[in-house]
C-alpha cells in the first residue's frame, strides 16, 4: 500500500534529461514514486525506460536533471542512495563465470552484508526462487529465465528499502512469474517500494498500485491505477496516449498468399 | 552475391567511422602505418630489378613466403580476423557457404593488411616484368599467393575458432597457441644465431634458405617466376600445380568451416557444468567488498579463457629469453637472469584491461556504490596471487639454469620493483580508458575493432609509466654491474618504491574511478561492430 501524506517519496526524478547524439532519450522527465509503492513503468519500445531507470541508479549521467532515493541524491551522494537500492538491469551481462551461489556471495560481500548473514540468505533466496539445484552451475549456462531470477536474488539480498526492476517478468516462466509475485507483494507489504517496468499491460494491472506511461522520454500519464485508466481499460488507454492507430485490412496485403 | 558483400562491407566500415573519431583516427593510423610499409616494400622490389635474376628469385621467394607466414601468425596469434561481415550473421538467411565464399573474399581483402598485400602482390609483377613469360608467370603468381595469404589465415581461424567452440578445449588451445609462440621465437633466435656465425657463406644460406621457403606451402606460388626465370621448366609446372592445389583445398576447407557456422552459429553449450563449491578461495582473503572482488577475480583467472590466454602471452617473453640464452653457447647469464623482470614490466597492463574485461557486468560495482579504491585494491590482491608464484618459479628456473647467484639479489630486486610499480601504474591507468572487449567465450579471433587505440595507449602508457616510476630501482641496478655493494641496495629500494607507487596508484586510480564509474560503464558498453 502506498503511504499518504507528508513522508519522502521513495524515488524522486525531477526534470531527468538524456541525449545520445542528437536522440533526445529522456526528456524533461519527471516522476515521483511513494513509500511502499507497487510502481509500474509502461511505455512503448524505445520510450526511454531502461534510460531513466540507469540514471535513476547511478549507472547512466544524466544530461540534467536530480534523482533522489529516499531523500539521497544518487549523483551527489551516490554511497548512500545506493546502499538503500536494489538493481536488477535489463540486457546487461552478469559475472556469469561464477556459479549462481558464487554470484551471490559476491553481490553480499560487495554490498557489505555481514558474512554470516550472506551463506543463510543466499541458500533461501535461492531456494524460493527454484535455483537450489542450479546453485552450482555456471551462470552463464542458465536459461534467460534463470538469469532473471538469479539477477532479482542478487537485487534482494541486502534487503533494500527501494527495488528497481527493469523488465523482471521477462522470458520468467508461468511458476517463477508467480513466486516472483509474491515475494514482491510481501516485500511491499513490509515497507518496501518496488519500481519496475514492463511492456505487459496485464501484469501492471494485476500487480502494480500506481502507473506512469512514458513515451518519447516524457511521461504522458501518471497517478494510480485508475486514474489513469480512466474507465477504459488499461491496455485501451495505453494504446490512446501513446497514439496507435490499426492499420488497415490493406497493409501487408501480399502477406496472406502465404496462408495458402 | 559479390557486389552484395563488398556494398555491406563499405556500408558497415562507414557506419562505424561515424559512430566513432576513435575508430576513424584507429583506421588512420593503421592506412599510413601500412602505406609506410608497402611504399618501403615496392621500393626495394623495384631497386631488386638491377639484381641479377638469381637473387631477385631468392629474395622474392623468401620474402613473400614469409609474408604468408605473416599472415596466418598474425591472424592466430595477434590480429585475429577482420570479422566485420560475421558468418554467423547470415545464418537465418537461405544461403550457401558456397554462394558466400566468392564475396566474403573479396570483401575480406578490403581492409588496410589486405589492400598491402594486393599492392606488395603487384610489386612483385613490377620486379619480375622484365620479359614477357617472366611478367607473366609473376602474374600468376601474385595472383595465387595473395589468394593464399587471405585463405590461410582465414581456414586456419575457422578452424581453430570452431575447436575452441567447446569450452573444454579451450584452455588447452591457448596453451598451445602460446607454445607455438615460444617455438617460433626459439627458432627465430637460433636461425639469426647461425646466421650470424657464418657471415661468409650468407649468400649461400640465402639461396639453401630460398629453396627450403620455396617448396614450403608459404612459398608455392610465389616460386613460380623464380622457377621461369631459371628455365627450370619442370619446377615451374609442380609448383603451378601445387599452388593451385593448396587454393583449392584452403577454399574447401573454409568453405566446409563457413558451413558449419552457418547450421550452428552460437558456440555449443549444452553440457551443464558444475562447479565445485569451494570456500578456499573466499579465505584467502579479507570477508571486505575488495577481498570479494579479489575472490571473483581470482575465479575469473581459472575460467575465463580470456585470462589464461593472458597468462600464457606474458610468459612467452620471459621464457623465450631464458631458454636460447642458455642453449646458446654465446649467451649470457645475465640475460637470463633478468628475464624474469619482463613479467614484472608486463603485470600491470592485465590489471589496465581488467574493467573492459568485465563488460557490462561492470554495473555491478557501480550499483553496489563500492569505491573504486576497493576495486582497484582487490584485483590487486587477485593478480598477486596469480602472478607472485609464476614470477618465483621464473626467478627460481632462470637462476639454477645459469648459475648466475650472485645476480640474485638485483634480479630478485629488479623482478619485485617492476611489478609492485606495473600493478600500481596499471591500476591508475586502468581507469583511464575502458573499450568493448569480446566477451569470454566469444569467438577470441574476432577483433576487438573498437578496442584497437584505447588499448594501445592503455598498454603504451603503463609500460612507459613502469619504467619511469622504476627508473631508481633500474639505475642501481645498473650501477650494481660496475659496484657489485650495489645490489643490495636494490631490493630494499625496489621494494619500498613500488610499494609507494602501488599505494598511490590504488588511491588515485580509485579518485578518478569514483568520478568516472558511469563514463566506464558507456565506454565497455559501446557494441563492438
Amino acid at each position: 500500500m502506498c503511504l499518504t501524506g507528508q513522508v519522502t517519496a521513495a524515488l524522486s526524478l525531477v526534470g531527468l534529461c538524456k541525449s545520445f547524439g542528437l536522440k533526445r532519450a529522456v526528456d524533461h522527465l519527471d516522476l515521483e514514486v511513494r513509500r511502499g509503492c507497487m510502481f509500474g513503468l509502461v511505455g512503448p519500445n524505445g520510450a526511454g525506460k531502461t534510460t531513466t531507470l540507469s540514471m535513476a541508479t547511478g549507472l547512466l549521467r544524466p544530461d540534467a536533471g536530480t534523482a533522489r532515493v529516499l531523500d539521497h541524491d544518487v549523483w551527489a551522494d551516490p554511497a548512500a542512495a545506493k546502499a538503500l537500492m536494489g538493481v536488477l538491469p535489463d540486457g546487461l551481462r552478469l559475472f556469469d563465470r561464477l556459479s549462481g551461489a558464487e554470484l551471490l556471495q559476491y553481490v553480499g560481500l560487495l554490498r557489505r552484508v555481514p558474512p554470516a548473514e550472506i551463506a543463510s540468505r543466499a541458500a533461501e533466496l535461492l531456494d524460493a526462487l527454484a535455483l537450489g539445484d542450479d546453485r552450482d552451475t555456471l551462470v552463464v549456462e542458465y536459461s534467460a529465465g534463470m538469469m532473471k531470477k538469479i539477477g532479482l536474488a542478487c537485487a534482494l539480498i541486502h534487503a533494500p528499502r527501494l527495488l528497481i526492476l527493469d523488465e523482471p517478468f521477462e522470458a520468467v516462466d508461468p511458476v517463477s512469474g508467480e513466486v516472483i509475485r509474491s515475494i514482491l507483494r510481501n516485500y511491499a507489504r513490509a515497507g518496501g517500494t518496488v519500481v519496475m517496468s514492463s511492456h505487459v499491460m496485464e501484469l501492471v494491472e494485476s500487480l502494480c498500485d500506481e502507473l506512469a506511461v512514458v513515451a518519447q522520454g516524457m511521461v504522458l500519464a501518471a497517478g494510480t491505477l485508475d486514474e489513469v485508466r480512466a474507465g477504459s481499460s488499461l491496455q485501451q488507454r495505453f494504446l490512446d496516449l501513446v497514439g496507435f492507430t490499426a492499420a488497415g485490412e490493406e497493409s501487408l496485403a501480399w502477406l496472406r498468399s502465404s496462408s495458402g | 552475391m559479390v557486389a552484395l558483400l563488398v556494398r555491406l562491407k563499405l556500408t558497415l566500415l562507414k557506419n562505424s567511422l561515424k559512430r566513432s573519431v576513435w575508430r576513424t583516427v584507429g583506421l588512420i593510423i593503421a592506412m599510413l602505418y601500412a602505406l609506410g610499409v608497402v611504399i618501403m616494400v615496392l621500393a626495394g622490389l623495384v631497386a631488386l630489378r638491377y639484381a641479377s635474376l638469381a637473387l631477385t628469385a631468392d629474395v622474392t621467394v623468401i620474402g613473400f613466403a614469409a609474408l604468408s607466414v605473416g599472415w596466418l601468425l598474425m591472424s592466430m596469434l595477434v590480429f585475429g580476423v577482420d570479422e566485420t561481415i560475421d558468418p554467423a550473421k547470415f545464418a537465418l538467411l537461405p544461403v550457401r557457404a558456397r554462394e558466400l565464399l566468392p564475396g566474403l573474399l573479396v570483401a575480406g581483402l578490403i581492409s588496410a593488411p589486405g589492400i598491402a598485400t594486393v599492392l606488395v602482390g603487384a610489386g612483385l609483377v613490377i620486379t619480375w616484368a622484365r620479359t614477357v613469360p617472366l611478367t607473366l608467370a609473376a602474374l600468376i603468381g601474385a595472383v595465387l599467393g595473395v589468394v593464399t595469404c587471405f585463405l590461410l589465415s582465414r581456414a586456419a581461424t575457422a578452424a581453430f575458432a570452431s575447436f575452441l567452440a567447446s569450452r573444454r578445449f579451450r584452455d588447452l588451445a591457448f596453451v598451445g597457441v602460446a607454445l607455438l609462440g615460444v617455438a617460433m621465437g626459439i627458432a627465430g633466435n637460433m636461425v639469426s644465431a647461425i646466421v650470424r656465425t657464418d657471415v661468409g657463406g650468407l649468400r649461400r644460406s640465402l639461396s639453401n634458405l630460398a629453396i627450403l621457403a620455396g617448396w614450403s606451402p608459404f612459398g608455392w606460388a610465389w616460386a613460380i617466376p623464380a622457377d621461369v626465370s631459371g628455365n627450370a621448366w619442370a619446377e615451374t609446372g609442380l609448383h603451378l600445380v601445387l599452388a593451385v592445389a593448396l587454393v583449392g583445398v584452403l577454399w574447401m576447407a573454409w568453405g566446409h568451416f563457413l558451413g558449419v557456422r552457418l547450421v550452428s552459429p552460437t558456440e555449443g553449450g549444452g553440457t551443464a557444468s558444475k562447479v565445485r563449491e569451494s570456500a578456499a578461495v573466499e579465505r584467502l582473503y579479507p570477508a571486505t567488498p575488495a577481498g570479494g572482488v579479489a575472490a571473483r577475480a581470482l575465479r575469473y583467472w581459472r575460467r575465463d579463457p580470456r585470462y589464461v590466454a593472458g597468462i600464457a602471452g606474458f610468459l612467452i617473453g620471459p621464457i623465450v629469453l631464458i631458454v636460447t640464452q642458455v642453449i646458446n653457447p654465446e649467451g649470457t647469464a645475465a640475460v637470463a637472469a633478468f628475464a624474469p623482470s619482463l613479467l614484472g614490466l608486463l603485470v600491470g597492463f592485465s590489471l589496465a584491461q581488467d574493467l573492459s574485461y568485465d563488460g557490462t557486468a561492470l554495473w555491478l560495482h557501480i550499483s553496489t556504490g563500492i569505491s573504486g579504491a576497493e576495486d582497484r585494491a582487490g584485483r590487486v590482491m587477485s593478480t598477486i596471487t596469480v602472478y607472485l608464484p609464476l614470477t618465483v618459479i621464473l626467478l627460481a628456473i632462470a637462476m639454477i639454469t645459469t648459475g648466475a647467484w650472485h645476480l640474485l639479489v638485483p634480479a630478485v630486486g629488479l623482478t619485485f620493483a617492476l611489478m609492485l610499480t606495473g600493478l600500481g601504474v596499471g591500476s591508475f591507468v586502468g581507469t583511464l580508458w575502458q573499450w568493448p572487449a569480446p566477451p569470454p567465450g566469444a569467438n577470441p579471433f574476432t577483433r576487438g575493432n573498437a578496442g584497437g587505440l584505447p588499448s594501445l595507449l592503455s598498454f603504451t602508457l603503463t609500460m612507459f609509466g613502469t619504467l619511469i616510476l622504476a627508473l631508481p630501482t633500474i639505475a642501481l641496478v645498473i650501477w650494481s654491474f660496475f659496484t657489485p655493494w650495489v645490489a643490495y641496495a636494490s631490493l630494499p629500494v625496489g621494494l619500498i618504491c613500488g610499494f609507494l607507487v602501488l599505494r598511490i596508484g590504488i588511491a588515485q586510480g580509485g579518485r578518478v574511478l569514483d568520478r568516472r564509474w558511469p563514463e566506464a560503464m558507456l565506454a565497455v558498453s559501446e557494441k563492438a561492430a
